[in-house]
């Protein structure tokens, strides 16, 4: 039988001896690796899924938008050497009556769903491809549809009816960015459906890949502008050209930067259960420190004696690892699958990759050895004399004359305050671990209210409840009192749109962009301006674009002039001023784009209502709709407030992860105090069985206890307030500049203030109350005979 | 075997520079039982100290068992010390999660004396030499002063040192039990086993072949004493 020898077998009994030190030393590290577990977890999943999915999908190097895909187009593109696939399709806009109302609908159509090397998409649940007459949704616009497989949903093209198309499929397509976000129904169908939508079978778009796979996005342009010359020489027109930025999604950067932020938190949990351990390593070192002697007075070697104690933080760590693990895989692929799903993709299923694993129980077995390493080599090497004349029994800090010149404190009172500050190293420890938990929680509570105030900052622009689209287009003064006439509305407004493309100096074009137009001044739309200003009265060819466009397009820099392509006109606007990213991409005047194009006629319109209750407000859209469809107008709507929820929901979902980032850290600070003020009722145990000898009371010893907890909880509370304001700063910053491009203001909540205030006294009452009741065992004969 | 040559150790302390011992010059030879007597403070417990290696000499030089100890490393000193000196402290020092057994294994294990199957053995031999093999399996806190002096004995003796060193090994125990710790040092002796202890017990005298006197950190008397 294997024998254990003398030394491991005194190093289990005592961690056994222990128990509860040992227990909060796991569970310290078991909770900063599940935090920052987590994290890692979801972020190696969320990059897998979304790197290998989206490579997976082949997305196009560029699309091209022609009046119709003619015969032999698709091999003429083919031929240019550096295209490696083609395909053709079309997306039109139709709109789907769900409900009463008519939401937007994109169609998809391709030569071949089957075979289709470009965008691949996935059959997710019934029939695939598309049949005649049937239509496949995207899974991420099921909510919108409101439909599922079996059913219908009526759509409508242009000017036709809407018709039933029975819904026989759902598929997914990763190169879209979710339809609940947009607030649009994806779906797909073949060319005989189109025909019976009465949008004709021809297609419009042509989809290439380039052969060499690391060509940047102009490079690509040039290619795509080569394409464009092969499909004009060839009779074709070419509407505008499409190239994103090539092997990226179009949200990935934001959700790195997500999960960056996040994973700094993560981290931060971790220092923080570092922190901890180091706590609880060093107390449990000080019971040791006579047996460390005694331990080298028999023979015991430094590197003997501290490979012992690095043994024990690097089991612990272990069984903490293997706690947190499963913890931290379930918590992760839950997050990742909701922050995969963001951006359209499934991580249902994903695997934790192994590296993640090995990386936890690293860390896990490393961390507590680190923590350790310098209470650990300090221990052994304590020269034997001073180990074995070592009680456990402290000498005092030099008391406070500060605290003694505080008058009207009880002379308990006075110890309790002497106390807490006795051991300023570890006591610096206690109050960084609760005051960074402090900071983490007020943080995360402030900036879930300063989303809820950006989002009002920018909804609070739109002075609307409710948009309207219409086809065919119509005057303005027609359009407003069509709209206006309907029992209801208190007032609507008609707004031009269109789309543009920024001409660059070598004649190729940018990607292509929506416009608002809007009259400059309209009681409608006050947006802030994050810089610049508004535009200006009249025909001034002024345009205000979004930090997201203008990071695409860098030319569109306040001040600039450019030269934009407007349907099939070319001129020049200067960049006036920028918004927040969810207003929108660009705003022009509604005049000017009537004068550009030389068109007077609007298709949209914002409308609002009188009423603000939801069901009077439903009501009025329902008649809105009826009564412009009963002028021959074809319509779809949206209302602002269902717009805003669908983002504002997904935002503090984010937001409420780093709540529990907070909870966490405010555990561990808990036992961190939980553990000090353990420590430091067995060091004052002389001390203790002294105020009993003198006539102490049960009472008046636990009270000394709480109150020192008490002290150490309100300074890390006091503390946190102002280490708040760089954690909000840097919360409210990085998330603004995730979702908003601009940073988010956090604004503190005295009621967040006021709550962590409660927390934390409860905090200290329950870390307290056992090394209370331990205080309170304590006889003077038993203190007074410690060694 | 024991040889201290113009030894001295000083300590810095909050109320100024104390000297325990002052230019000390002493040679053991093996096998003698010698007892360091003085009034606490005269500097016994120091002495001791220098000889085992667990302290250091501030001048002069320390030679136990052919080693001159003053001139060792901290590792180089633990490893010695092990194998060279056991000690037997006034508080026992056992270490309280350990059977008594374990507790006299450990110096064996740290030092890698005598072959891992043979450690227990030994140790059980031990504990039966100082009469509480019975006690082999306990802990600490559920034996009697004297029972765990005497494993702290078996514990001193686990490595074979040539020199046992015992600071107020009877301080803490009753009359009886003092009497039979000494009576137990004395059989040792006899063994070949050389001592050097630290006590004010009087009836140490008995048992030694030579007593040291100290005082203020002097060596006041070398007396050769005739043991029965």
């Amino acid at each position: 039988m294997l024998e254990i020898s003398p030394r491991w077998r005194k190093v289990l009994r005592d961690l056994w001896l222990h128990k509860a030190r040992t227990v909060l030393v796991v569970l310290a590290i078991a909770l900063g690796i599940t935090g920052a577990g987590s994290v890692l977890t979801t972020w190696a999943i969320v990059r897998e899924v979304v790197d290998v999915g989206y490579r997976a999908s082949n997305p196009a190097s560029a699309t091209i938008r022609v009046d119709s895909v003619g015969t032999g187009d698709v091999e003429r593109l083919k031929a240019i050497p550096s295209i490696a696939d083609v395909q053709a399709g079309r997306t039109i806009g139709a709109r789907a009556r769900v409900q009463g109302t008519f939401v937007p609908v994109r169609l998809f159509v391709r030569q071949d769903f089957v075979d289709s090397p470009i965008g691949k998409l996935r059959a997710e649940s019934g029939a695939w491809p598309p049949g005649d007459g049937a239509i496949v949704i995207e899974r991420s616009s099921l909510d919108i549809a409101g439909s599922g497989i079996g059913e219908s949903l009526w759509v409508a093209e242009g000017e036709g009816q809407p018709i039933p198309l029975a819904v026989t499929g759902i598929a997914r397509d990763v190169g879209l960015a979710p339809g609940w976000m947009e607030h649009v129904v994806y779906a797909f169908v073949n060319s005989q459906t189109m025909e019976r939508l009465g949008a004709g079978s021809r297609l419009n778009e042509v989809l290439f890949t380039t052969r060499d796979s690391t060509l940047s996005q102009d490079a690509i342009r040039r290619i795509a502008f080569e394409a464009k010359a092969a499909l004009e020489a060839n009779g074709r027109a070419v509407r505008d050209i499409e190239v994103p930025v090539p092997r990226t999604h179009i949200h990935a950067d934001q959700m790195n930067s997500l999960l960056y932020t996040q994973a700094g938190f993560g981290v931060l949990a971790l220092i923080l259960s570092a922190l901890l351990a180091l706590n609880l390593v060093e107390a449990m070192l000080a019971g040791q420190v006579r047996e460390i002697g005694v331990m080298k007075a028999v023979g015991a070697r430094p590197s003997q004696v501290a490979t012992m104690y690095f043994a024990i933080a690097g089991f612990l760590g272990a069984i903490a690892a293997a706690i947190a693990i499963p913890a931290s895989s379930a918590i992760g692929r839950q997050y990742a699958n909701l922050t995969a799903g963001m951006l359209n993709f499934d991580a249902g299923g994903a695997a934790v990759p192994g590296w993640v694993v090995f990386v936890q129980v690293a860390v896990g077995i490393v961390l507590p050895m680190l923590a350790a390493s310098l209470p650990v080599v300090r221990g052994s090497r304590l020269p034997v004399s001073a180990a074995l004349r070592d009680y456990g029994v402290t000498a005092s800090d030099a008391g406070s004359s500060l605290l003694a010149a505080i008058g009207g404190l009880t002379r308990p009172l006075l110890l309790s305050l002497r106390n807490a500050f006795r051991r300023r190293a570890r006591m610096a420890r206690t109050l960084l671990t609760l005051s960074m938990g402090g900071a983490v929680f007020l943080g995360a509570l402030n900036l879930k209210k300063s989303i809820r105030l950006a989002m009002d900052a920018s909804f609070d622009a739109m002075n609307y409840d409710m948009t309207l689209g219409v086809a065919p287009s119509r005057a303005v003064p027609e359009l407003e009192a069509a709209i206006a006439s309907v029992p209801g509305v208190r007032t609507a407004q008609a707004w031009g749109s269109g789309s543009a493309v920024v001409v660059r100096d070598d004649g190729t074009w940018g990607n292509s962009f929506g416009l608002s137009a809007v009259p400059p001044v309209s009681a409608f739309f006050s947006p802030s301006l994050s810089a610049g200003r508004w535009l200006g009265e009249g025909l001034s060819r002024e345009i205000v674009v979004s930090a997201r466009l203008q990071d695409s397009e860098p030319a569109l820099a306040v001040g600039a002039t450019v030269t934009l392509r407007i349907g099939d006109t070319t001129s020049t606007w200067t960049v006036v001023g920028m918004i927040p990213a969810t207003l929108g991409s660009a705003w022009i005047s509604r005049d000017a784009l009537m004068a550009v194009t030389g068109d007077s006629m609007v298709s949209r319109a914002v409308v609002a209502f009188a009423d603000t209750a939801a069901a009077a407000q439903s009501e009025t859209r329902r008649l809105v709709n009826e009564r412009l469809m009963s002028s021959g107008l074809r319509v779809n709507s949206s209302m602002v407030d269902d717009s805003r929820a669908a983002i504002e929901d997904h935002l503090l979902m984010v937001a409420d992860f780093l709540s529990v980032m907070g909870w966490v850290m405010l555990i561990v600070g808990g036992l961190g105090l939980a553990s000090t003020m353990s420590l430091a009722v067995m060091e004052r145990t002389r001390e203790i069985g002294v105020l009993r000898a003198i006539g102490a009371r049960h009472g008046a010893i636990h009270a000394i206890v709480q109150i020192e907890g008490l002290v150490i909880a309100v300074t890390s509370w006091l503390l946190a307030i102002p280490l708040s304001a760089p954690m909000g700063a840097v919360l409210g910053g990085a998330f603004g500049r995730i979702f908003f491009r601009t940073p988010v203001p956090i604004v503190p909540q005295l009621a967040g203030v006021i709550t962590w205030l409660g927390v934390v006294v409860l905090v200290s009452a329950v870390a307290c109350a056992w090394p209370a009741i331990r205080a309170t065992r304590i006889s003077a004969r038993t203190a007074l005979a410690y060694e | 075997m024991i040889s201290l040559r113009n030894v001295s150790r000083t300590f810095e302390t909050p109320a100024g520079r104390f000297t325990a011992l002052s230019d000390v010059s002493l040679d053991i030879n093996a096998g003698e039982f010698v007892t360091v007597v003085g009034q606490s403070g005269s500097g016994k417990s120091t002495l001791l100290g220098l000889l085992a290696g667990i302290d250091r000499p501030t001048a002069g030089e320390v030679r136990v068992a052919s080693t001159d100890v003053h001139t060792l490393g901290e590792r180089a000193m633990s490893a010695w010390r092990g194998r060279a000196v056991g000690i037997v402290f006034q508080f026992f020092q056992l270490l309280p999660t350990l059977t008594a057994l374990e507790n006299v294994m450990l110096p064996m294990d740290f030092c890698g004396t005598f072959a891992a199957r043979d450690r227990r053995k030994r140790a059980v031999g031990l504990l039966a030499r100082v009469g509480v093999a019975d006690q082999a399996s306990k802990l600490p806190h559920t034996l009697s002063g004297g029972q765990q002096q005497r494993v702290a004995i078996a514990r001193a003796l686990a490595n074979q040192p040539p020199v046992l060193l015992a600071d107020e090994p009877t301080g803490n125990l009753d009359s009886q039990t003092s009497a039979d710790v000494l009576a137990l040092f004395d059989g040792l002796v006899r063994e070949g086993q050389t001592l050097v202890m630290a006590t004010h017990a009087a009836g140490a005298r008995a048992y030694a072949s030579r007593t040291v006197s100290l005082a203020d950190g002097r060596v006041v008397r070398d007396e050769v004493l005739a043991r029965a």
